[in-house]
Order: structure tokens, then sequence, then C-alpha cells
């Protein structure tokens, strides 16, 4: 039984980093996405590039930069510890932000391109009815681009759940704490545990089809039909 | 009585909007202009949507805008555009009273509905963020004629009720102003004289100043009691409706070269005459009823187009919405006043117009109006003889040969003859 557990825990620490991540990510990645839809200067897509960088680099790049950052050798990882006392490489606050860099991409566009769709014209419309900024974000913009917002959470959580490589790098493989399913079903495959191996991506397999699936259910409108 | 004060300058990509006018604002104005005149700029500056232009902007001495102008004397064509572009953000944080507390609302062109609420809670989109409202939401459904669409999705309404719901949002912010930016544009004939009917209730009832943006005289003449007339970013004419509207007449006749002003404007006497009741009836039966001149002169026109068949009874507002409004509207008397006498807004084209020296009336023409030629202005073979009849001026176009022919003079007394057809109204 204690394997079980370790690969029960591995699920929970799973999930507790993909519904950490995803919530940072929605708080950071709205503003974001709303400054970039909004901005009119050439620097938009240098930012728009660093924004979309995780969906082309090696995880490992990534990850291999992060793992230097936070070392107590380097600025951020100095910085860290003496804030907090305690190293930054190989904990897990260290995965939360690997993973939050990994998936912004995923969040982030998503976002901007129904910002961008909306334009400003409603907003306008609110504002000469006596809607400011913050009313109209929540009145007019967040109902109208609800179903972008569940795609960017959906994906920024299941991209968080399947990532591997940044992990590897940055978290190394302590128990309850930066042992995720993705690295457990890596290690039941060394050890040429096969049978746990499927029950693990399996799972992962069923669970994620599961997901997009509900995505798209709540994001599908029947075609209205012109009469 | 409100007053706009505008002193602005906004640099557009052909010309420079230029604007220097303090506007009285009395009933329904209107900015006429052709398309791409600035005059949608105006009201968005107006509004508070624009913030690139500067100067000063104030309404009823309340500063709504103030930054200073970056030098009054600099010439369009060297405005410097990315330095002003630049100054404009820092001095606009002088004062920039934002769009949602200027309490202006704007009826857009494409009426800008929020597609994810109904038409009742679009409404009350607006009806909420009204801070001390006196209107009833339903008084206004009731008014604006949306009561059957009150739960209806705003995606299936067709453009005129679109339009109705954009313009009851509106009204619902009980605005101090209201702004109106060619709001008839993409509706058919109908909804347009459904809308501007509407349009002239609200204004008598709620008593809203408003300021209202078309490319169509046809459009303003029925409804502006001002007009501004706009070109190239500048006020050219800006004055009580048909004075404007005449002083047009000359003005697209000396610019016979300009191809849009010779199709939009069309020389026109517009008037607006009171209609006689007591002889209609006994005209009625030949389909033509009666409106009169200051000095006692008659002119018959087809009765289809009066507005009693327009404005059905059970248009007339309700007991409790004429409540809220007589409280706040000072004039009660005036609009009793204004119910007994009917006035009509008409206009006759000047090439509809002929004239002659003698009375006849062995004709089939039924409008004869004797009347003294005040001008004659003669562009290249068109001839424009402005005629003055009981203080009202006419305008008759001629061609040279007939201004050789009859020899006419200013000064002289000459016969006006025109169809009753030839008496036009916006409203079909």
């Amino acid at each position: 039984m204690p394997t079980m557990d370790a690969d029960l825990l591995a699920l929970l620490t799973t999930l507790k980093v993909a519904g950490l991540t995803t919530l940072i990510l929605l708080i950071i990645g709205t503003p974001l996405a709303w400054f970039l839809a909004k901005m009119n200067s050439r620097f938009k897509v240098i930012i728009e590039a660093i924004v979309a960088l995780p969906l082309i680099l090696p995880p490992t790049v990534l990850g291999f930069y992060l793992l230097l950052a936070f070392s107590p050798q380097y600025l951020p990882g100095q910085l860290w510890q003496q804030a907090t006392g305690q190293q930054l490489a190989f904990s897990f606050s260290a995965i939360i932000i690997g993973s939050v860099l990994y998936s912004l991409p995923f969040v982030v566009q998503p976002l901007q391109k129904a910002f961008e769709q909306l334009g400003d014209n409603l907003l306008e419309a609110g504002a000469v009815l006596g809607a400011g900024p913050i009313d109209g974000f929540f009145h007019i913009v967040l109902p109208l681009t609800k179903a972008s917002f569940i795609t960017a959470a959906s994906l920024g959580f299941a991209h968080t759940v399947g990532e591997f490589g940044v992990v590897l790098m940055i978290g190394g493989n302590i128990p309850g704490e930066t042992r995720v399913l993705s690295i457990a079903l890596f290690d039941h495959v060394e050890a040429f545990n096969y049978t746990k191996a499927h029950l693990l991506a399996g799972g992962l397999l069923i669970g994620s089809m599961i997901l997009l699936a509900l995505i798209y259910l709540i994001n599908y409108t029947p075609k209205q039909v012109r009469r | 009585m409100s007053t706009l004060t505008l002193n602005l300058i906004c640099k557009l990509d052909n010309f420079t909007l230029k604007i220097n006018q303090s506007l009285d604002l009395n009933g329904i104005t209107g900015i006429y202009g052709h398309s791409g005149c600035g005059k949608s700029t105006l009201l968005r500056i107006i509004a508070g949507l624009n913030n690139h232009a500067v100067g000063q902007l104030s309404f009823n001495s309340v500063t709504l805008q103030n930054s200073t102008l970056p030098n009054n004397t600099v010439p369009n064509n060297t405005f410097p555009h990315n330095k002003s572009h630049h100054d404009n953000n820092l001095k606009n944080k002088a004062i920039f009273i934002p769009p949602q507390k200027r309490n202006f609302s704007l009826v857009f062109q494409d009426n800008r509905l929020f597609p994810h609420l109904n038409v009742r809670e679009n409404l009350i989109f607006a009806a909420k963020r009204c801070n001390n409202s006196q209107l009833k939401l339903d008084d206004v459904i009731k008014l604006t004629r949306l009561s059957p669409l009150a739960n209806k999705p705003v995606t299936t309404l067709s453009g005129g009720e679109q339009q109705r719901v954009a313009l009851a949002r509106a009204i619902l912010a009980e605005p101090k102003l209201l702004l109106l930016d060619e709001p008839l544009s993409a509706l058919d004939q109908k909804s347009k004289t459904n809308i501007l009917q509407l349009l002239k209730q609200i204004q008598k009832q709620l008593n809203i100043p408003m300021l209202y943006v078309s490319h169509s005289l046809d459009e303003l003449q029925q409804i502006a009691d001002n007009l501004m007339v706009l070109s190239q970013g500048e006020v050219i004419n800006f004055g009580a409706i048909h004075q404007v509207i005449h002083q047009l007449n000359y003005q697209s006749a000396s610019q016979t070269n300009n191809q849009a002003d010779n199709q939009a404007n069309y020389q026109q006497t517009s008037l607006s005459l009171p209609i006689k009741m007591d002889k209609e009836h006994a005209l009625n039966n030949h389909g033509l009823a009666t409106l009169c001149m200051d000095d006692g002169q008659e002119i018959y026109l087809p009765s289809q187009i009066m507005p009693s068949q327009i404005i059905p009874s059970q248009l007339l507002p309700s007991k409790s919405l004429h409540e809220t409004i007589n409280n706040k509207a000072d004039n009660k008397v005036e609009n009793e006043a204004e119910n007994t006498k009917l006035t009509l807004r008409c206009f006759i084209l000047a090439s509809d117009i002929s004239l002659c020296k003698t009375a006849s009336n062995n004709s089939s023409i039924v409008n004869h109006l004797v009347g003294v030629i005040s001008k004659i202005r003669i562009t290249d073979h068109n001839v424009l003889v402005t005629i003055n009849c009981a203080e009202q001026e006419f305008f008759a176009s001629i061609s040279s040969f007939s201004l050789d022919r009859l020899a006419l003079k200013p000064e002289q007394t000459i016969y006006m003859q025109f169809k009753a057809s030839a008496v036009r109204t916006f409203i079909y």
C-alpha cells in the first residue's frame, strides 16, 4: 500500500500545483492580456514573443535557466533565500513559478484574442451610460468573454498537469512537494513497473480527455438557424 | 437653457478640426456636414471618448476638458503631429472628465446594445447607473413602444427596433445632454420616420437638449431647431434651422463645381407653418390640407403628409410619465399651447416653384403666393431668385432665359406658383 500512497500523493501535488498555477495565471494573465490587446506600440510584438516563448522552447531550456536563477548563487535565488530563509530551487514555490511561466501563453493568448475581438465599442457605450472601466470590465467584458476565460483556465490547468521538463529541472523529485504525476510515471517506467505506469498514464490520458471535452462542451453553441 | 462652450483643436487625417463656438442648446441642435467633415469626431470629443483633442470644453460653465492649446496660430498643414500628440497626453491631465462622469448619453450609429443582455436588461444597465433617477423604466418602455420586445434578446431585433432600444437606454441614463451620432443612417425609411417622431416626442416631453449629427439635411430639417454646419472641420454656419438652410442655398449655388455639395443640398425653401385646423375638414374631401402664412395667404398640400396621421393617439404620453416630466419641465404652458396649434415643417424645392408676373387663376396649380423679389443670383445659366413673402423667404430657381424674358428685377412684385404635391416633408 505505501506505493499506492506515493502515487496518490503525486496526484494531490499535481492538482495543487495546477490549481494554484491557474489561479495565479488568471490574476496576472488577465491584465497582461488586456494590456496587450489595447497596446498600440512596436514593443507589443516583443512582449507577445516573450509570452509565446514557452510554446516553442523545449521545457528543459526554460528549466535550465530557471534552475540557475533559483540557485543561491544568483540574485533571484539569493533574494528569495533572504526573504524566506529557504532555498528556492527544488521547492514547491519553484515549480509554481516555473509552471506559471511555462503555461503563460495558454492563458494570455485566448484572453488577448477575446479582448481584441470585443473591441472598444461596447465599453464606450457603457462609459457614456456611466459605467467606468472597472464596472465595464465586470459587467460588459467578463460576461461577453466568459467562454474564453473558461478556455484559458482549462488550458492553463491541463498544460500544467502535463508538464515534465521544467518540473524535473527545477523541482527535483521530492514526494509531497515537487513529485508530480508525470515524474512519478517516469519513475515507474524507469523501474520497469509497467502496471503502475499504465495506471498513471491511462488515468492522465482519460482525465485530460474528459477535461478537454468539457471545455468544448461549455463553449459549444448550436448554430443559429436563420429564419 | 444649457450652454456648451467649445474651443478645441483636433488633428484628423486630412485636416484639423477647429471649433471655437458657444452653443445655446435649446431643443434639438443639428450638426450637419458631409461624411468625414469631423462631425462625429466632434460628438466623440463632447462625450469624452476622444482624448486627442486639445482645448477647452465646458457645459453650463462646468469644465469638462481643459488642456491648453499648443499654439493658436499654428497653421493646419504644419501642425506638428507627433509632438502635439505627445503634448496632448501630458496636458489632458490638466482637466479631463471621463465619459462616465459627464452624464451625456450618446446614441451610436451602430446601436451598440449589449448582446449578453435582453432588451429590459439593457435598459436596466443604464437606469442602475443613473444617480437620482426620476424616470420609471416601464414608462420609458411604453414611450418607446418596447413593451412587446422587453424580454427578447437584442440580437433578434430588427435595425429599427434595436435603435429604439438604444434610444430608450440613452434616455434612462437621464442625461443632461443627449448626443445622437447619425442614429438613423442604418435604417429603412419607415423606421427612420418612426424614430424621428419618437425623438421629437421625447424632446417635447423630457426637455433634454440634444445634439443630432447627420449628413442628411432632410432628417435635420424635420427635427432640429438650430443647425450648425461643419465643413473641413470648421463651423461655417450656425443659427436657426430654416435660416441656415436658406443660407446653404447660396453656398451650394456658389459651389456648383463641388459635386458632393450639389448632390446633398438641393436649393429649397424650408418652412415651419401652422396647420389651419378649421378649414382642414372641408378640404379633406379633396385630400388637401392648408397651412397658414403670417399675412393670411394659404399653402395647400396633400393631407397624407400631415403629422396627425403619423402620431397615433396611443403614442401620447402615459399619465405618470407626463407628471414626472411636468415637474421637470418649466415650460408646461408652452407644451399645452403647442398641442392646440400644430405646426408642420415642410420644404419646397426651388426647382418646383415657377414665377409669374401676373396672377393667374385658371391653372391646375393650387398654390399661388404673391411676394417681392429681394435677391437675384445668377450662376452659369441657373438663376436663384429670392422672394420675400409675409416675412418668409422663398427660393425659386429659373433659367437665365426666363429671367431675360420676364425681365425680373429686385423689388418687383411677383407671383409664385407651385403644385400641392411640391410641398414635401421628410415623413412619407
